[in-house]
């Protein structure tokens, strides 16, 4: 049984199927890259897994567990914590506060003990406190860690974004677009850093336009073209397959 | 099944309804908050007029004409004195809000706490068989009428009515092709609070008047626009009408606990279907 | 006098000032009667406390990024509950008046849980007629509530304990200490809850309620909390009105008392949980009693609506009253901070 499983996922508005019998697999510690022309679903699907939509048909499942339609904070805390291709932050919060505020999954203590702030509390809140100042280093926050979000270029509240999604203690990763409105600098940077929470053992899916990152960093992608999976397979294989090429640039006109 | 008069009647409360929850809606639709004081410039519509029949002696429609014009003019100046100097939802809200009071104490000072009635402007019943109603009622009606004719005149065909629409949907590109949306946000203050006063003009006649008329205006304009829809303005004129007749009828039947059922009903609605019959669905 | 000045400085004022600021007002109004036993002055402290409890619990639902226009109806349940199970029925007073909190709070409960899934305006509305209709129930209700004619609610028996003697009906000495004890103990629950780690859930899902959700937050779960909290304090609120008026009807809570609420909580300054809504519930008591004893018929609301007005356009979004004291500090700080001490050099910081 897969790690993560969808089975012919439906989302219909309407009469318009944004996504249509999508199925695939995803083994733990991989990493899958969804890629496609604007429009074909991507977006769909991210918030089908993550409980933002509930799907019409099909169902998806986690580590055996049906976890279709559930709301999204229950399916953040069975692990799998997705990230926003806008930016979905708390716009006057400091660093260091929307970090804190992500992290309750880190801790083991309940609410009533937080209200109460016992030792024992206390301490779990310290090393709370630790990982977070260690992801926002990881992720070049560290300088603006009591700032807050606003000040921070495009580039790096996409980051932020991604410092928020780890903080929520994820088994696998929902990363969508992650590298839009980057320059090449950042691009790479989130590339490594995509490597490095990988080998952590986070499981991750990769949503991007861009084919070199996925080329760099995908073990396997899989290609969606209005709503319908048409390839699935190791990346530069993809890049060849006529169906890709076709969904991006339409067909020969002989 | 209710006698004919509580149709009459209801049809006079839904016409009360849809003229108030229209401009309420309009306001809300470019100002994007709730004017809470709506009902205040109805009150303030039925007093002016008031004292423009009886202490100045002007002709009962040419005093509600002009009451009309001082109330959009006294909506204008809120606007661009008070509401425009404060930004937030909640900030707009709770000024209005606090215009309920500030407007009611001017009303009382001015007034008095004494009811005062508008002797009928229009006395004499229509004998239509086997019930006769007042003309004054009839002038209600035809006057929403006249009134509904007119806006769906000035939204549609004119271009004001069109600035107007565009810069309910769309603001910002609005003002990119050249609406002057500032502009456009004090006229559309204007034509809400005229609507409201106009109600209380044609109204002021049926019941009595004293500073306080307006609260429960307010809050069935308010439920009229949540049936219709918040941001629909046919919706307000559905919806307004739905409520007379369903608050009349009810009132028969039941009386006390029509409100609370009218109330009840409206939770659920919003429960259910928040954008109401024809609003447009939030998230 | 320069000596002074300079042990002023270097005073370590960052940390004791909030302390300070804390207790200070507290020591003052525990000791009030003793300065004063003055009916009218503990009569006015005691309902700006009684409001204060209710624009607190309307502070705290806010945090969450609701806005409850129903606080009123909570405080009606509350006095209700009390008036009815202590003197309709014949319960000890004590235990009609926690249960009058617990009556509250369930009732929030159960109504948060539905109605909380709705958010903005519509919950606004919603909260609106739930008011109006928990009113006119209470007009109706005739056989329980005595509708229009209310509910006359009895003051609690003396209290002989030992050396202690206290007598409820001789003055307002002893329910003021009784709102004192409510104030206090709804503003240290309060402050906990925003300051540890459910406050930081609660501004999580006003700031961002997407973001949130998708961190793991249960939006429901803490809204309902938020509401239950509420309801149960504002409750206890009611219940004390009800008993010390020692009458309670329809016609004191509905929704222009909600209104009037949320007008408190704003004009004291919403970005304060605990000190904002009792500095603003005590101005406009204060300052509506007051108004309304002028001659002229109609100008203490006008002056009234003015004042809250003029206090929305003119102090700083969110911050209202409470952020004179800071302002006025900092202008006395920054005066002490410019002083010439001649002959000496001075240290920048």
């Amino acid at each position: 049984m897969a790690f993560l499983e969808l089975n012919d996922v439906t989302k219909l508005f309407g009469k318009l199927a944004a996504v249509e019998d999508i199925s695939f697999k995803v083994e733990q510690g991989e990493v899958l890259g969804i890629v496609g022309p604007n429009g074909s679903g991507k977006t769909t699907l991210i918030n089908l897994i993550s409980g933002y939509y509930k799907p019409t048909r099909g169902t998806i499942s986690f580590m055996g567990k049906n976890i279709s339609g559930l709301r999204p904070d229950k399916i953040v805390k069975l692990g799998l914590v997705r990230t926003f291709q806008s930016n979905v932050l708390y716009e006057k919060a400091t660093l260091i506060e929307s970090m804190l505020v992500s992290s309750h999954l880190q801790y083991k203590k309940n609410d009533f003990e937080a209200f109460l702030e016992t030792k024992s509390y206390k301490d779990e809140h310290e090393k709370v406190v630790g990982n977070v100042l260690q992801t926002l280093q990881l992720l070049d926050l560290f300088n603006e860690t009591f700032r807050p979000a606003s000040v921070l270029s495009h580039g790096y509240q996409r980051m932020l974004g991604i410092a928020l999604a780890l903080a929520a203690n994820p088994k696998v990763l929902l990363l969508d677009e992650p590298t839009t409105g980057m320059n090449y600098e950042e691009a790479q940077f989130v590339v490594e850093n995509i490597k490095r929470i990988n080998e952590q053992g986070i499981t991750i899916l990769l949503i991007e336009h861009n084919m070199k990152v996925l080329l760099d960093v995908a073990t396997r992608v899989i290609v969606l073209s209005f709503g319908c999976k048409i390839a699935d397979g190791n990346p530069h294989e993809m890049m060849n397959k006529p169906e890709v090429i076709e969904a991006y640039l339409g067909t020969e006109t002989v | 099944m209710p006698p004919a008069g509580i149709w009459i009647d209801a049809l006079v409360q839904s016409s009360t309804y849809i003229t108030m929850a229209f401009g309420m809606v309009l306001v809300f639709s470019i100002l994007g908050i709730l004017n809470w004081a709506h009902g205040q410039y109805y009150m303030l519509g039925a007093v002016v007029v008031f004292y423009g029949v009886t202490a100045a002696g002007v002709p009962f429609p040419i005093s509600m004409l002009i009451t009309g014009l001082i109330i959009a003019g006294l909506g204008m100046l809120v606007k661009k004195v008070l509401i425009d100097r404060v930004s937030g939802d909640l900030y707009v809200g709770a000024v209005t809000l606090a215009l309920i009071f500030f407007l009611e104490g001017l009303a009382s000072m001015l007034f008095g706490m004494q009811d005062k009635g508008l002797a009928n402007v229009m006395p004499g019943n229509m004998d239509l068989g086997s019930f006769s109603v007042s003309y004054q009622k009839i002038a209600v009606v035809s006057f929403t009428l006249v009134v509904m004719i007119a806006m769906y005149i000035v939204l549609n065909r004119t271009k004001v009515g069109l600035s107007i629409r565009a810069a309910a949907q769309e603001p910002r590109a609005a003002s990119l092709y050249g609406v002057r949306v500032d502009r456009v946000s004090l006229i559309v203050m204007g034509i809400g609070c005229a609507l409201a006063a106009w109600a209380g003009c044609i109204m002021a006649p049926v019941y009595a008047i004293n500073p306080f008329i307006g609260r429960i205006p307010m809050i069935f304009s308010l439920l009229a626009i949540v049936i219709g829809g918040l941001g629909s303005l046919s919706g307000a004129i559905i919806g307004g009408l739905i409520l007379g007749f369903l608050n009349s009828v009810m009132t028969y039947y039941i009386s006390y606990y029509s409100e609370v059922v009218l109330f009840v009903l409206v939770i659920i609605l919003l429960l259910v279907r928040p954008q109401g019959l024809f609003g447009a669905a939030l998230k | 006098m320069n000596v002074w000045l300079n042990r002023f400085r270097t005073f370590d004022w960052r940390n004791t000032w909030p302390k300070v600021v804390a207790a200070v007002p507290v020591i003052i109004f525990l000791l009030i009667p003793v300065f004063t036993q003055g009916e009218i002055v503990l009569n006015m402290l005691i309902l700006s406390g009684i409001w204060a409890v209710a624009a607190l619990g309307f502070t705290l639902i806010l945090r969450t990024g609701q806005f409850s226009l129903g606080q009123a109806a909570f405080m009606a349940i509350g006095g209700y509950t009390s008036a009815i199970l202590s003197v309709v029925l014949g319960w000890p007073w004590w235990v009609a008046f926690l249960l009058s909190g617990i009556v509250s709070g369930i009732v929030a409960m159960g109504i948060g849980a539905v109605v909380l899934r709705v958010g903005g305006i519509y919950f606004s509305i919603i909260t609106l007629s739930l008011t109006e209709v928990i009113r006119i129930i209470a007009q109706q209700w005739e056989p329980v509530t005595h509708g229009s004619r209310g509910l006359i609610a009895n003051p609690p028996p003396n209290i002989d304990l030992g050396p202690l003697h206290i007598n409820f009906m001789a003055n307002s000495i002893p329910f003021y200490y009784l709102t004192l004890l409510l104030v206090i103990i709804t503003g240290l629950v309060f402050w906990r809850v925003g300051k540890t780690r459910m406050g930081g859930t609660f501004f999580a899902m006003a700031a961002n309620q997407t973001l949130a959700e998708h961190e793991g937050i249960h939006l429901m779960k803490y809204r309902v909390i938020a509401f239950t909290l509420a309801g149960v304090f504002t409750g206890f609120a009611g219940a004390i009105y009800a008993n010390y008026l020692t009458v309670i009807s329809p016609l004191i809570f509905g929704l222009w008392q909600s209104i009037q609420i949320m007008m408190m909580s704003i004009v004291g300054g919403m970005s304060s949980l605990v000190a904002g809504p009792i500095i603003g519930s005590t101005v406009l008591y204060v300052l509506g009693i007051q108004l309304a004893q002028l001659p002229i018929y109609g100008i203490s609301q006008l002056l009234y609506g003015a004042v809250v007005v003029l206090v929305l356009i003119f102090l700083p979004k969110g911050t209202g009253l409470i952020d004179l004291w800071p302002r006025i500090w900092r202008k006395i700080y920054k005066e002490v901070e410019d002083y010439e001490i001649p002959g000496e050099a001075r240290q920048e910081d």
